[in-house]
């Protein structure tokens, strides 16, 4: 048993340094992929809650269309499709372009959910005191409507961290494939998956925590 | 424990984690008696009847129900088996502060559910006896409604009905009116009355001390960690022996005394806070309440 | 042109695999998911535990992972299951890790009044969960599982990996043969989108019902 357990501990350091570096292309890809869906999921809602029709039913198509599909078809369709197109994207490109749009369209929602969740009071007390459209948005609802926004924000950043594995299938070298590539030449794969799983919820957990620091710091702040 | 008790306490404590919430509590409700149970909040008035059907338990001494017998959890007896506490249950009728009506059911249906489930009931039995419940309590033509579409002083007359259809041999009431708005505590009430006057035995927790003189044969003050006050309706809420019952009874007539409702009405004409006196209990808008609701 | 038609076809045949695939593993998870969330909620202490160090596993693992985990862990063991039986198995305690917390979200959901009302009855535990507790958590836990159904579909992508005939199967031999990737994932995509709209459609309909039956 000792034996066993030495032998997987130094399999392990051996194959350490390699899957640390797969996962700093992981945590690229995740914080890539996050930034994307962020801005573009922000300018979906600016849609949504928009009073024009069009871009109202722009923005409905859009999520529930993207929704539809799974990432992985998302990312061959950037990684495969658009090269066709003549627009080649690298692996991290086409990862960062699929997770991007489909976790826009999952933000969105929720950013959206969000500012609505925000009374209608609070809505009122501002052009009631004189706040223009945008400072009353700035100053008033979106301060609070952060709160409403980031738990279910911190879930899809978990699902981004571990939908950005689906990388392994177009040869991108993160923590995933080389858990894959190790599997393969170790004959061992379950001690190199189970490293892998370990890295992954270190890394969840790690930012799991900042955020909900961040939330109780700014929770606490407002009493 | 003589033949007509329905329900004795002897010795109740009850904690929250290291809090005492009352101790040595001692208590014999007998056949066809209204006790009151009032008592400034936070005092664990609610509680003590929760624990009398076991929705809370408690510590140290025994509660007897009928032929039941349940023991503090410190009391080193075994824990009453499951269907014990369910034949416990089934004795006992209880109305919610909350209503807490089966908001996916219709009115019949929430008063049906019990008796088909627990006692086997077929539904044509069960339906009728609920369509005779709801007529008696007003509400047979809402039978087919469901609760969020009803006041919330039909909410609770339906609770009422819902716990009558067991045909309990005590019913609790948890605060039955202190969620409503004052226009629609006089229904309640009234069908509380109804109860009354029809011998049932009833345990009653509430704010309404004029109506808890009114009904009441037995007034019992919760307050400090235990029995302030015990004794007959009138005696304990007219003249009060200890401090403890005295003080609370001034508080909360003083209080009181501000509002507009019709029972602060009521008692700010019938109650002399400086003397701590009641006069003439009986008061207009209750009867007026009776004719209206319980045709 | 016939290329595409071709594959397209045999992407269908991989659509009833798929979908043979979703259906099994969500009746599976949801019975499962069902039970664990009792456990979970009402079990002894160690069961609880346990309950929850499998969900919090299944929910902190990528997916793709965790089938390798199945699939070729098991092979290391000298256990040599079908791969088609692999995905099944796989997506089955996916699907019941994701579906416990569904349920216990819906359960715990329901006000205690609802709970003492029972008690305060006489009703039995069963009665009382399947009578008052079950048919209102139901109605809030609907959209949950439509969603639940919708990522188990989107979970069985993965399963071509381990050589399971698919959607994605098809789609990877047909893009390999005909160089047309755009319009082979393009009609990929079509199908998801169709199944997992009709889903969502069905799922809203569900949820209208429910709604004006309570």
């Amino acid at each position: 048993m000792t034996v066993q357990l030495a032998s997987i501990l130094g399999l392990w350091g051996s194959y350490l340094p390699s899957f640390m570096r797969g996962l700093v292309i992981t945590m690229e890809i995740t914080g890539l992929g996050l930034a994307v869906a962020v801005v573009l999921g922000a300018i979906l809602a600016g849609f949504k809650l928009s009073k024009f029709k069009a871009l109202r039913v722009i923005a409905t198509v859009y999520v529930d269309i993207i929704r539809s599909i799974p990432v992985l078809v998302l990312l061959f369709l950037a990684y495969y499709g658009l090269g066709q197109l003549g627009l080649t994207l690298s692996g991290i490109a086409s990862a960062t372009a699929a997770l991007g749009a489909f976790y826009a369209a999952l933000l969105c929602e929720i950013f959206r959910g969000g500012v609505q969740g925000v009374e209608r009071g609070q809505r009122e007390a501002a052009d009631a005191l004189g706040l223009g459209r945008v400072s009353g948005f700035v100053r008033v609802i979106l301060p609070q409507a952060v709160l409403r926004i980031l738990p279910p924000s911190t879930n899809q950043l978990s699902n981004i961290i571990k939908d950005s594995s689906l990388v392994v299938t177009i040869g991108v070298a993160d923590l995933m494939a080389r858990s894959y590539e190790a599997s393969a030449t170790t004959f061992e794969p379950m001690d190199m998956f189970v490293l892998a799983g370990l890295i992954y919820m270190a890394l969840y957990l790690v930012i799991a925590r900042a955020i909900g620091r961040w939330e109780l710091n700014v929770q606490r702040r407002r009493g | 424990m003589s033949s007509d008790v329905v329900v004795e306490l002897d010795g109740v404590r009850k904690c929250f984690g290291p809090r005492v919430i009352f101790d040595d509590v001692s208590l014999s409700v007998h056949r066809s008696e209204v006790v009151a149970v009032i008592g400034p909040s936070g005092a664990g008035k609610s509680t003590l009847i929760r624990c009398i059907n076991q929705l809370n338990t408690f510590e140290k001494g025994v509660i007897r129900v009928l032929g039941h017998e349940v023991y503090g959890t410190e009391e080193g007896r075994p824990p009453l088996r499951r269907d014990d506490l369910r034949r416990l249950r089934t004795e006992i009728g209880m109305v919610f502060q909350t209503f807490n009506l089966f908001p996916h059911l219709s009115v019949m249906k929430n008063v049906m559910l019990a008796p088909q489930r627990v006692k086997g009931r077929s539904e044509a039995e069960a339906a009728a006896q609920a369509q005779e419940l709801l007529e008696m309590i007003g509400l047979s033509h809402r039978k087919d409604a469901y609760p969020r579409q009803l006041s919330g002083g039909e909410q609770q007359r339906v609770a009422i009905c819902r716990a009558l259809a067991m045909e309990p041999e005590v019913m609790l009431f948890d605060e039955p009116t202190s969620m409503l708005d004052p226009e629609l505590v006089g229904e309640v009430l009234a069908a509380i009355r109804r109860l009354a006057v029809d011998g049932m035995t009833m345990i009653l927790v509430t704010h309404e001390m004029m109506f808890a003189k009114e009904i009441a044969d037995t007034v019992v003050v919760v307050a400090d960690g235990g029995i302030a006050e015990m004794g007959p309706a009138k005696e304990v809420l007219s003249t009060p022996k200890t401090e403890r019952a005295r003080s609370f009874l001034e508080r909360v007539l003083l209080h009181t005394g501000g509002d507009t409702g019709p029972q602060a009405a009521a008692s700010e004409g019938g109650f002399d806070a400086a003397s701590g006196g009641f006069d003439d209990p009986t008061l207009s808008w209750s009867r007026e309440v009776d004719e209206k609701g319980l045709r | 042109m016939s290329a595409i038609t071709l594959y397209t076809g045999a992407m269908l045949q991989g659509a009833v695999i798929t979908l043979e695939l979703t259906a099994g593993a969500t009746v599976v998870s949801l019975i499962a998911g069902a039970a664990g969330a009792v456990g979970r909620l009402y079990g002894p202490r160690t069961l609880k535990a346990f309950i929850f160090g499998y969900v919090e596993t299944i929910r902190g693992l990528p997916a793709i992972l965790q089938l390798f985990i199945l699939y070729f862990g098991l092979t290391q063991f000298g256990i040599d299951v079908p791969a088609y039986w692999a995905a099944f198995i796989w997506l089955c305690l996916y699907g019941t890790g994701y579906a416990i917390e569904i349920f216990r979200a819906g359960l715990q959901g329901i006000p205690e009044g609802q709970h003492e009302a029972t008690a305060a009855l006489g009703l039995t535990r069963f009665e009382a969960m399947r009578r008052v507790i079950i048919p209102q958590a139901w109605v809030a836990m609907l959209p949950a599982l439509t969603n639940f159904v919708v990522l188990e579909l989107k979970n069985t992508t993965l399963v071509y990996f381990i050589g399971v005939q698919d959607i994605m199967f098809h789609a990877r031999l047909g893009v390999s043969n005909s160089g047309q990737p755009l319009a082979i994932y393009g009609i990929a995509a079509l199908i998801y989108i169709v199944l997992n709209g009709t889903i969502s459609r069905v799922g809203g309909i569900l949820e209208k019902r429910a709604a004006i039956a309570s």
